[in-house]
């Protein structure tokens, strides 16, 4: 081929056009070739191709990981995985998926097994898109859909683990519960999140997701049209998550749980000495299993809406006013900032006014002249509404929040609340109202609009307890790898300090110790054989009433307006081991109802640690043995 | 000014066949990346949505440079490529990597593949060269050096990505137009002597994943889990459709995802699956259409820079969609090249529209340009 080309003389030249046949000429060729061999597939080599197609086909499958298991802080296993048996559906054309269910009904009738799917059933049915019919089905459906596999194409039983919560609905509030990943969580979540991933959804099982998730393997099968595996090729295994240990003892968890049963409420034991949670229940609960085989949407919609909220985990969402607890930050403020000393005394006599308002003592006919430890010791109302007109809201928001209150702990659960410590400031800003001189007396005693959480309260005494170290609870110990070596710890993290002299901190903790162990003290319900208990009372109003009217109307009040019952302490005197807050909604006196339950989980924590020096010594032998 | 005087004559004459060519096989493509997209995981914002959203954009640009007389497009010809060569760059530098390549810029929201641009600008920068560069015999070596410049920093960018594809698609072009501004012979032999020369030492730089396509594209059976995987899939796609298709959304091989990249550069599989041999006859029918149609542009093109622009656009579209079927159907290795105007891809179909604006500039500016 002469390549000559006149440029000069521009387009549209002889030349040009003899180039531009030849070029058209061999486009022509080059896409004769495209359609002969698309012929040569599709119509000679057709329905062989078209047999290949749906007998023999590799793809690549999921496999999913075990999840990590959870354990308490002496090993014992709190969440384990179980095989869950999942009747699967491979829908292949379109229409054909509501005959093959009405098949499998019948066969379910004739063993008079209950078809649990109607009520999901996707309203879209996409061809090749598996679809969960059953979750987690027992023996008797595995084995029918087995032996009547030729008749239900597309349908096959699949395995995949599900999580068993060994003690139920004991931890279920703050272990929480996994399930299907959602479409929001796979709009926004990790890159590596796939359709039918299984993750943790509440509590600690979404704090430690990313942890205890694991990772997918896939595998080569070769499948037919119905997603049928043929031949296994090859296998990427998957990952199992890490294993998680807590800082939980769940042996004081049982105990604190068993008290709770037909109660509202939440209690928290902590170790002051590092802020580790021992136990924390809330209650009531919900059985975390229901969520292994796709709970109902009516179900869910129950539990969610339940005005008990079983599904909320008290213990760090669950905001309630401190009541007497709070005489505790309102005292160290009052001695810290020099309003009082401990010889201070103020005279009671059942009521306080300011203004045209009367605000009362819980004893009717006053405490006479009280100074500061008595004042604890019988909680009398009266001394600290002086106290609190003298310090003004500010100076009390300011020790609250030295207390930690008012701030979310920092632990390591989704959904905590942060309480409420209110000022002056805070009050403008939230109602654009002015601050009323009366609303600062019922701050004093830890009403109006003081909120705080069981475990900030837990935490603020327990930082009272070890001198002044305010924690960051922490409720995870570890993560460990499955042959059991440490993969991360989770050291204790301190937050602040209380800056206290050692003065107030000798006086109050003597007026705690009063609450439990004087005459006359309004704690002495948590008075236990095998140590030194201090402690704080509160029964928090939900709804104020006139004196005069209680009695009357005591009755006529629903369950829901009682007051709240609050007890909060630590033991031993010396050096506490313990702190523990105990909330009961709607159960009247926190000294009747409150205290005797702490008092039972302090029981069981020291019943425990006088048989220490055994469990030690078998430590110490299981430690040598897998160093 | 000539250039933006806005004439009667570009709406009498506005090209609807051209238009009406674009728009049929757009919507061929969104029907096709709906289904090859409809089992998929819900995570994502549906494929066929982004591709309507890209081709509406890419009408607007379409239109934009419709309206712009190409010729003062082409006193910028340089300083387009020089924009285009430095994103390259900074792709090497700041580059987004995906599947192990560095090939993509964030650019606030969304990810910009600046080698898909590329693939025009050459055509601009080599059409305003030979322009500049008018010769009445054909060029010889020396001549040709400028040209190779122009060529070789892009396409050693693109291929240090590594988009081997992308980069031999630039060689390619680069091939195509100075064949058809024509060459010396002597010339031609010496550098396709060279080219052979340094395919070996090219070998060297390929990446083992590669290699392996390379390899088992001559004998795809023999690993039917690794490499030969996707070619066998996708002939088997192919192939199950037989005359008519399975239909539409009812392509097992699509639906059950045996099919790899099905929403780039496999998306022919997917139609040829559910619409068999027909639809794969009319779909190659329009595209040969659509290259003639650019053919016929080129040739009566009012200056030459019009028609070695117009030529090099239609050359790119045919290589790249003989050689995305003929991956597909098993005749060419697998390298990943899209298909123009199906292949799921924002910056190639802004790229694409952009060059079809080109073609309809040159097209109707026959009737306004005098000599």
């Amino acid at each position: 081929m002469e390549n000559r080309l006149n440029l000069l003389n521009g387009p549209e030249t002889a030349e040009f056009r003899q180039k531009f046949k030849i070029v058209s000429a061999l486009l022509l060729i080059i896409f004769s070739i495209l359609l002969i061999r698309l012929w040569y597939l599709q119509v000679i080599k057709g329905g062989e191709l078209k047999q290949r197609s749906e007998i023999n086909s590799v793809r690549f499958r999921k496999i999913t990981p075990l999840r990590g298991l959870i354990m308490d802080r002496k090993g014992h296993l709190l969440v384990d995985n179980l095989p869950s048996f999942d009747v699967i559906y491979m829908p292949g054309k379109v229409k054909d998926h509501e005959q093959l269910i009405e098949k499998l009904k019948i066969l379910y009738k004739k063993k008079s097994l209950q078809f649990s799917f109607d009520q999901s059933f996707p309203k879209i049915v996409k061809p090749y898109l598996p679809i969960k019919l059953e979750k987690n089905v027992g023996m008797e459906k595995v084995a029918l859909v087995e032996t009547n596999s030729m008749d239900l194409p597309g349908v096959y039983i699949d395995v995949s683990p599900v999580r068993l919560y060994l003690n139920g609905e004991m931890m279920a509030p703050v272990i929480g519960y996994t399930g299907e990943i959602s479409k929001e969580e796979l709009e926004n979540g990790d890159e590596e999140f796939t359709y039918g991933d299984v993750l943790g959804k509440l509590g600690v099982e979404k704090a430690l997701d990313a942890y205890i998730r694991g990772r997918n393997g896939a595998e080569l099968v070769e499948v037919n049209v119905y997603d049928k595996e043929m031949k296994n090729l090859g296998r990427i295994e998957p990952v199992p998550g890490y294993n998680a240990v807590l800082t939980i003892d769940a042996d004081l968890q049982k105990a604190a749980w068993h008290e709770f049963k037909g109660k509202a409420g939440a209690a928290v034991a902590l170790d002051p000495r590092d802020g580790s949670v021992l136990a924390m229940v809330s209650s009531p609960s919900f059985d975390p299993h229901l969520f292994n085989s796709g709970i109902p949407y009516d179900q869910w919609n129950k539990l969610q809406n339940s005005p008990l909220a079983p599904m909320s985990n008290r213990a760090i969402s669950g905001q309630y006013p401190p009541g007497s607890t709070y005489k505790l930050i309102v005292a160290a403020a009052a001695l810290e900032e020099g309003i009082i000393t401990p010889d201070t005394k103020f005279f009671c006599n059942g009521h306080f006014k300011m203004g045209n308002k009367t605000f009362r003592c819980w004893r009717k006919d006053g405490h006479g002249y009280i100074s500061l430890h008595r004042a604890i010791v019988e909680s009398c109302d009266v001394y600290f509404y002086n106290v609190g007109k003298l310090l003004g809201v500010d100076k009390i928001a300011k020790y609250a929040k030295l207390f930690g209150l008012g701030d979310a702990s920092g632990i390591d659960l989704p959904n905590e609340k942060n309480g409420i410590v209110p000022t002056e400031q805070w009050k403008s800003a939230r109602m654009k109202e002015p601050w009323q001189p009366g609303e600062t007396i019922s701050i004093a005693i830890g009403q109006g609009y003081d909120l705080v959480t069981p475990l900030q309260l837990v935490n603020a005494y327990s930082a009272f307890a070890n001198g002044g170290t305010v924690w960051q609870p922490r409720l995870i110990k570890r993560i460990e790898s499955i042959d059991g070596k440490t993969y991360k710890e989770f050291p204790p993290v301190k937050k602040g300090d209380l800056p206290l002299s050692k003065k107030t901190f000798d006086i109050l903790s003597q007026a705690l110790w009063g609450v439990v162990n004087e005459q006359g003290g309004t704690g002495g319900a948590a008075r236990i054989l095998n140590a030194d208990v201090s402690g704080k009372t509160g029964t928090a109003q939900v709804i104020s009433l006139p004196e005069n009217e209680k009695g009357r109307r005591q009755k006529k009040i629903g369950v829901l307006l009682k007051d709240h019952a609050l007890f909060v302490c630590y033991a031993p005197l010396k050096n506490p081991e313990i702190a523990v807050a105990v909330i009961v909604e709607n159960a009247g006196h926190g000294g009747s109802v409150a205290a005797p339950i702490a008092r039972k989980i302090l029981e069981a924590y020291f019943e425990e640690k006088a048989k220490q020096p055994q469990v030690m010594a078998q430590n110490l032998t299981a430690n040598k043995l897998n160093p | 000014m000539i250039f933006l005087k806005f004439d009667r004559r570009i709406f009498q004459n506005f090209d609807w066949t051209l238009m009406v060519l674009v728009l049929s096989i757009c919507a061929i493509g969104i029907l096709n990346i709906y289904s090859a997209g409809f089992t998929a995981s819900e995570r994502q914002f549906p494929f066929y949505l982004k591709q309507i959203q890209w081709i509406a954009l890419g009408l607007i640009i379409m239109m934009v440079i419709f309206f712009i007389d190409y010729r003062l497009i082409m006193k910028g010809a340089y300083v387009i490529y020089g924009i285009s060569v430095a994103l390259l760059a900074l792709v090497y530098i700041y580059g987004y990597t995906m599947h192990g390549s560095q090939r993509w810029l964030a650019l606030g929201g969304f990810v910009f593949q600046p080698s898909e641009l590329m693939k025009l600008t050459i055509i601009i920068a080599l059409a305003r060269y030979f322009d500049d560069h008018k010769s009445n015999e054909p060029y010889k070596l020396k001549e040709l050096f400028v040209p190779f410049l122009i060529v070789i920093a892009p396409f050693l960018l693109i291929l240090k990505q590594p988009d081997l594809g992308t980069a031999l698609i630039i060689m390619i072009i680069f091939a195509s137009i100075i064949f058809f501004v024509g060459v010396n012979w002597k010339s031609f032999l010496i550098a396709l002597a060279g080219g052979l020369i340094l395919i070996p030492i090219g070998w060297l730089f390929l990446k083992d994943y590669q290699k392996e396509r390379l390899i088992t594209f001559f004998n795809p059976e023999n690993d039917p889990l690794g490499a030969g995987y996707h070619i066998i899939q996708s002939m088997i796609a192919v192939g199950s459709g037989g005359f008519f298709g399975k239909g539409f959304l009812n392509g097992s091989q699509t639906q059950l995802k045996f099919l790899p990249e099905q929403q780039t550069d496999f998306v022919f599989s997917v139609f040829a699956e559910e619409w068999g041999f027909i639809g794969g006859m009319v779909l190659i029918i329009m595209f040969i259409s659509l290259i003639l149609w650019g053919l016929k542009i080129a040739l009566h093109a009012r200056d030459l820079v019009g028609t070695i622009i117009a030529f090099g656009i239609t050359a790119l579209i045919s290589w790249e969609i003989f050689i995305n079927i003929g991956m597909v159907l098993g005749l060419l290795p697998v390298v990943g090249i899209p298909l123009p105007f199906l292949s799921y891809g924002g910056s190639a179909m802004v790229s694409l529209m952009a060059a079809m604006g080109l073609l309809m500039n040159i097209n109707v500016r026959k009737f306004i340009l005098q000599r």
